[in-house]
Formats: structure tokens, sequence, C-alpha cells
């Protein structure tokens, strides 16, 4: 069932959203948070870096602003360069209605952390394959490599790919940091509330909550992961009780501490030290030695859509021609897949893929559309009528012809 | 230019056409095969009036566009009822947002358009050119069937429908939305020779809408609140968490933008403003409030929009866009290319800061190692988008063009050597370091960084 999919992964990882570029950090001498001599002296002393001015507090609570910057509040009637009638921020409105328990209940979709927001119930990683191979592989390609843009699911063992977290590609060939669920999120809950959420991508809110168990327990799987010191493995069945005992191995990859009575306190602390996150000074003179090192674009991103133009003219006149009444519902529903043969569905205007679809005659070509055929769902995942994915296979063959 | 010379020189020539013509019925047939110009399509011009200057013989040093009346001047424009709702000049229609496939995350409905900066003027952005980023495509609410609950942590649970919450005494205020990924393809370098890529993933507009704050003063939000979950009702349901600290500060549920509902591109009917902060906490569409004692880790808070550091630690919760500034005048899509050695030329550009209100900006001429301070003008407003200007002799000798901008929070633009420093290159988000454009011999722009 589950062949082995690392080959996949490894050519998955070596796609990345952006060309790789090298880059060369500044030899000359700096101190541990990246200024020089040169530009602390520029500021009378290293504490100038950290700005006092950095200090500033909320009206409603006394305590430093979360963000690391300024508020503006209310003085002679004005909030910054802006009037206010303060009347307005004195009273309640009283708008609305109370919202019912079940009107609640019935929008309260969001999954935590602790179990929130996460049914009773259960799936196995091996229903998780069925519906990942009907449903996902399109998008995140085999075992969740990951084709095209869209993202990988897993770059492998999350628990070996979650210490290259600090790689820096500083060379075009260094390894990067493998993000993936496996390797990188802090909670399970995340996935679980996503899965159910936003996918499939172009029919959110349709799995059920064993398949949402089931695609849940095989992407732990394909990310190699162990739950209470358990494998997911090809028979493992997933439930509530299992999953809130996931621990992911990057759980305390992030900061600030977010969690607990002192979750915003942190953030107040982590962000009002700009040096957790970068700042400049403001040295006027003579600010580094020798002639500045400039880098300059190597690969050029240039895949512009529409192409950069300033010019002043007027647009060019578009012959109005009849449409076909397939086009529409073509691009809304199938060109994710079928515009490109990235997907392995024979792309619309690639004659030879055509004619080789034709050779099992045009019934067995509309029966796999209503169907599904390889890695295409039934119906291409759409909810399109039986004559409208009759128009749209007309088009697509009028198309690539 | 060219172009424009073209067109006019056809238009001209339907008008030298004309004055042969005897008979109407034939001037329609003529100007039919000129109708590349919707403008000679449309003309009903007399025979007779077509230079009212023809006593006047031209020299080859007049302008052929003063010296010859003007196709557009010799009939009636378009009536009040063209038009309703207004559109830019056809002329204009090269001034759009644009995409790049490598800025997908898969296909179009997952995706950013970014803002043509470089064709901005002031400091507001028109809805048709605001950028625009969203998760599972731009959806068509129909706002009577719209509501938005609040819930969660508070005495009294709420839901009100959009006629009910616009009843809320109204604020507007002016503040920039910035992807906090503007810039992040570049953290290796420079990548995109064009100012639209490499700083459009941002505009500023007007906002009118309601304070948080204001609503919440009759529901009692509970002391152990301290995060509030805000849900879109888009395909992505997407969801981010916000601490409670700024829902009391200045966070806005806005229904206007520049004068007009929100475009369905922007959120219609509702979106939240969190002014300031990653556009992406300013979640559209918006539908749902849930305060709590936890954070939610919603997926676009641990998947994405978190900035991997070189400690192997990645930052969280990284709410405000920092002090950054860019020149927008020249710029490899605005260059100097017909500037001539000794003329004065205006040097303009964009500066912001998430944290509070710009303070200064500093041009450098070198590359960063000597600066000089540009004025600011116009309004300079709390977290929003701010010009500065610095008068230039141009003297033909290339130059590395850097702006560098403060805020009165007392943060400054980090260098890139500084930015790197402290978080590395893996980061993708949150982006801030001196942006600095190359300009050659010949006056052509292109984006570089400095490294020293």
């Amino acid at each position: 069932m589950c062949k082995s999919y690392h080959k996949k992964i490894v050519l998955a990882t070596m796609f990345s959203s952006f060309v790789f570029l090298g880059t060369a950090i500044s030899a000359e001498t700096m101190n541990t948070k990246g200024f020089t001599d040169r530009e602390i002296n520029a500021v009378g002393s290293a504490k100038a870096l950290v700005s006092d001015s950095v200090k500033k507090t909320y009206e409603h609570n006394g305590k430093l602003v979360v963000d690391g910057g300024v508020v503006y509040p209310i003085v002679n009637g004005k909030t910054g360069a802006y009037h206010v009638n303060e009347q307005a921020h004195k009273t309640a409105f009283n708008k609305g209605k109370v919202a019912t328990k079940n009107e609640q209940k019935a929008w309260d979709i969001d999954v935590m952390p602790d179990g929130t927001g996460l049914p009773e119930g259960s799936g196995s990683v091996e229903l998780g394959d069925e519906i990942y191979e009907e449903k996902c592989i399109s998008c995140h390609g085999d075992f969740g490599a990951g084709a095209g843009l869209y993202p990988r699911l897993t770059v492998g063992n999350a628990y070996e790919l979650q210490k290259t977290l600090k790689n820096q590609r500083v060379e075009p060939d260094s390894d990067g940091p493998q993000r993936a669920f496996g390797s990188y999120w802090p909670y399970a809950s995340t996935l679980w509330w996503y899965i159910k959420t936003g996918m499939p991508h172009q029919a959110p809110m349709s799995l059920t909550t064993e398949e949402v168990y089931a695609l849940s327990a095989y992407i732990l799987h394909v990310n190699e992961m162990k739950i209470d010191g358990e494998e997911v493995d090809e028979d493992y069945v997933l439930d509530r009780e299992k999953f809130l005992k996931i621990v992911m191995p990057n759980v305390d990859g992030f900061e600030p501490k977010i969690n607990g009575t002192k979750g915003q306190d942190n953030a107040r602390e982590y962000f009002n030290n700009p040096l957790n996150y970068g700042n400049g000074v403001r040295c006027m003179k003579d600010c580094f030695e020798g002639e500045p090192k400039v880098q300059r674009i190597k690969f050029a991103l240039t895949d512009f859509s529409p192409p950069l133009s300033s010019e002043k003219v007027l647009p060019e006149v578009k012959e109005e021609k009849d449409v076909h009444p397939g086009k529409s519902n073509y691009e809304a529903s199938c060109a994710v897949c079928h515009a490109t043969d990235a997907m392995g569905a024979p792309a619309v205007g690639d004659k030879k893929a055509w004619e080789a679809t034709l050779k099992k005659g045009l019934d067995a070509v509309i029966a796999n559309t209503m169907s599904g055929v390889n890695g295409m769902p039934p119906r291409g995942g759409s909810s399109l009528k039986d004559e409208e994915l009759r128009e749209v296979v007309d088009y697509m063959i009028e198309s690539s012809k | 230019m060219n172009n424009i010379d073209n067109i006019s020189k056809k238009e001209l020539e339907v008008i030298a056409e004309v004055s042969e013509q005897a008979s109407r019925r034939n001037f329609f047939k003529k100007t039919a095969v000129y109708s590349v110009s919707a403008l000679a399509a449309a003309s009903v011009v007399g025979p007779t009036s077509i230079k009212a200057n023809e006593h006047i013989k031209a020299n080859p040093e007049d302008d052929p566009h003063i010296m010859e009346e003007k196709p557009w001047a010799l009939k009636w424009g378009d009536d009040v009822t063209v038009n309703l709702y207004g559109q830019p000049s056809p002329y204009e229609h090269k001034v759009t947002r644009r995409t790049a496939e490598i800025l997908s995350s898969g296909n179009m409905r997952a995706s950013i358009a970014v803002s043509p900066i470089q064709d901005l003027s002031g400091i507001i952005t028109p809805n048709g050119l605001f950028f625009n980023r969203h998760h599972g495509g731009t959806p068509t609410i129909d706002p009577n069937q719209h509501r938005l609950m609040i819930h969660g942590l508070v005495e009294k649970p709420i839901v009100l429908t959009m006629e009910q919450l616009k009843k809320y005494p109204n604020v507007s205020r002016i503040h920039f939305l910035e992807c906090p990924a503007n810039g992040g393809p570049e953290w290796r370098g420079p990548q995109f020779n064009s100012i639209q890529f490499a700083k459009g993933f941002m505009s500023c507009a007007e906002w009118t809408g309601v304070y948080i704050k204001d609503i919440l003063k009759d529901l009692g939000l509970k002391p152990e609140a301290q995060w509030m979950l805000a849900e879109g009702n888009d395909a992505s349901h997407m969801g981010r968490t916000i601490p409670v600290d700024k829902v009391l500060d200045d966070a806005m549920i806005v229904w206007g933008q520049n004068g007009e509902a929100l475009r369905p591109e922007q959120g219609y009917p509702i979106r939240i403003v969190v002014p300031g902060w990653e556009a992406n906490l300013c979640v559209k569409w918006l539908n749902r409030l849930e305060f709590s004692a936890e954070p939610f880790y919603a997926k676009e808070e641990t998947s994405k929009y978190t900035a991997l550091k070189h400690t192997g630690k990645a930052i969280q919760h990284f709410y405000a866009n920092e002090v950054n500034s860019v020149v927008t005048s020249p710029c490899p899509e605005k260059p100097w290319s017909d500037i001539k050695v000794g003329e004065m030329i205006e040097i303009e550009g964009l500066a912001w800061s998430g944290m509070g209100t710009i303070t200064n900006v500093d041009i450098s001429f070198d590359g960063g190692k000597n600066w000089v301070e540009a004025s600011l003008k116009g309004l300079v407003l709390e977290k929003a988008w701010t010009r500065f200007s610095l008068m230039h002799k141009y003297t033909g000798k290339p130059m590395l063009l850097s702006s560098r901008a403060s805020d009165d929070a007392g943060h400054i633009q980090p260098s890139v050597k500084n930015e790197r420093a402290a978080v590395g290159i893996e980061g993708v988000y949150h982006r801030n370091a001196i942006h600095t454009w190359e300009i050659d011999a010949k006056g052509e722009v292109t984006n570089v960084q400095i490294l020293s």
C-alpha cells in the first residue's frame, strides 16, 4: 500500500519556492548582535541600539505595548492627527442580538492544542491513504511530497528533519531548513482544524470527522511520526485520545512563548527588544570601511503577469469570438490540473496527449470524466452537471487539435 | 511616446480624410478602418472645423500636438451616463495589479496580486489597485445573509447583521496594510528587477468602521481573555489570533475603504484592520471573533507567517510590520534614462512603520556609507504611508541610491548586514532592511543589496 515514498520526497525537497542564491555575510568585525564598532560609535553606546524610547505603555492596562511600538492616547480630543468624539468611546450601544448556543456551536469550528473543538471519532491510515489518493494527490503529490508550487505535507522523518531548522542557504547548493507539518508545526491540532475547514482546497468543509482523522493519521504516517512511543504505521488507527497525545518534534521551536497566563507578557518583553528581530543605527557619515559590497541579481524572476509596462497606450481591440460553452467551467474547475501536464493529466493544447487519450473513444473519455481516472477524482472534484462536463470535455478536445 | 505619436497621427489622418469627404456616410465607413482608436470611432466631426489656426505656418521646432487641433477637442465627449461607476482613462490600462506564478501556493486562488506602487501618487491607494492576497479565492458574499458573531470569553455573546454593525459610531483612519512577506523573496539577495514585485505587497487606504473596543463595551470581556480569534467566511476559513491588548487599543472592524464599500477582494462586506500589523491578521470576509485564554494556533500562524531564525527558533505572533522605506522614483519601472546631466530632479519615496509614525528618512547616494536627511511631505500619520522627497542635481554618474527610515518608537531600518546578523536569511517574513537601487550611467535602475 504505502510504497517507499522517500524517492519522491527527495525530489520534492529539491524544489523550493524561490531560487537559491548565494550570499555573503560581511566579514567586517561585528559584535554578537551584528553591529560594528563604527556603528555603535555613531550612536554613542551599544545601549542606544535598543532605543529607550521603545518603552510605551497602553492606556487601558499600563503595560508595555505588545508589539514594541507606540500608542496614541486621546489628548485634548485628538488621537495622533485625528479628532475624536470621545462620547462615542464612552457609551455602550447594545446592537445585535444574543447568539444562541446552537448558533455558536454551528460556527465554532476551531480546534485548539488542548483538544477544545476536537470531536470524538477515529480514522485509519489505510482509509487516509485511500482518501488521499482520491482527493489530495492531484495537488500535494505522491505521499504528500508536494507538486508544483503546492505545499508539501512531509519532507520525510519529522524528528530528523526538525534538526535542519538551523540550516541557512548561504550558498546556492547548501541544504536549507526543511519546513513541513512534521518537522516544523508546533501542534497537530492545527492540522486537524485546517483539513476540516480548508481542505480539499476547492471543496472545504466536505470531509467527515472520520475522513479528517484518517487523513491526519496518513499525514502523521508519511512524516514517520510516533504517538506515545508507537510508530504511526500502515495499520495505525487514530482516535481523539491518541490525537491528544501527539507531541510535535518542534513544539519548543517558537518564540516568544505565548501559552499560559503570561502569554501576552512574554510577547511584550520579546517585541520590546528589537535586537530579537533586527534594528538599525542612524549613522550619517562614513558608516563602513572601503567601497560598498554590492550583491546584484543572479537569477532574475521575470514571470510577471501582465508584463511590466508604464506605457500610456490604448488597449488593443479584441475581436469578439464565439465563446465555447465549456470554457468558463474548464477554467474554474479543471484548469488547475489540465493547464499543464504537471499533474499527469493530459494538458489542454497538447495534441499528442489528447490523441492518445481519445484512442479510448469519446464515450470512454466521458465515462472516465464522470467516474475519475488515475489521479483525477470523479468529475475532477467538481460539482458540475453531466451536460456541463460534456461541454468541458468538448472544449478541451477542441482546444487541443 | 512613440505609441502616442502613432495614434495621434492616425487620428490626424482620420481628420484629413474627413476634410476630403463630402458625405457623412462615407466618413463613417472610412473611420471604421481606424477603430484602433475609440476616440476616432466615436467622432462626429464636421468637415469644416479642422484647424482654427490653419493660417499659421508650422515650423519644424513647433510641437505638432500644439499646432494641430486635437480630435477630442472638436467634438462632443461622452455624456454623463457613460461609466456610471467611473473607470480610469483607457490610456492608463497598464497601471494594474500584477502577479507571478512563483508567488502562488499552487493556484491563483491562493496567491497575491501586487500593487503598482511605481505608478501611485500621494499616500492613498485606489481601491482597484490595492494589493490582494487570499487563500481560497475571493467569495461573492451577500451582505444581507452575512453575520458577525462575537463570542467566547464574554458575558454576552452576540450576533450582528451588517446593518446593525454599521449603527455603531464609526471612525475613519488612514493605515497601510502590508503583507509581511513584502520583500520576503529577497532574503538571500535581490531577485525582482521591479519595485512592484520587490516592494508592492502593500497599499494604504482610509478605512471606515468601528473600534472593536467600542462593541465590547456592553459584552463584558472576561478578565482571563488574552486572545481573540478572527475568522473569515471564505473557502479558506482563515483564522488568526490577535492579543486582547491590541483589540482594546486600535483594532477595527471596517466596511469602508476610501469612501466606498470594501471591494470583494478586500473582504466585502467586512474585514478587520489591525493597524500596522501583518495584513494577514486583517482577516477578510470576517464572520467570527472568539475570545479565549489560550492562543489558537491557526494554520496561518504556525505553518506560515512565522519567521525562522538562524538559531533554529522561529518568531511566532510576529505582529507589527517594522519601519521600512523605498525610493519609488527613480525605480526600475521609472528610470532616469530621460534625465539630462545637470537637470534638477526629485527623488521621491514611501516610508512606513507599523509601530508608529515616521520621524525621518535619510538618503544615501553611495550605498549607505554617507547619508543626508530627506524632507517628509504631505500628511505624516501613524501607521500610514509617508512620502519623502529630496531634490537632486543629476550628475549622470553611476550611484547606489538607498533610503533609511526611523519611527517614533525608536526603530531604525537595519542594513542588510544588521538584519541578516539578527535573524539569518531563512525568515521569509518581516524583511525591512534598507533597500538600494543601482543607477548606471544611462540612468537605468536595478535592484541590488548592499552587504557592507
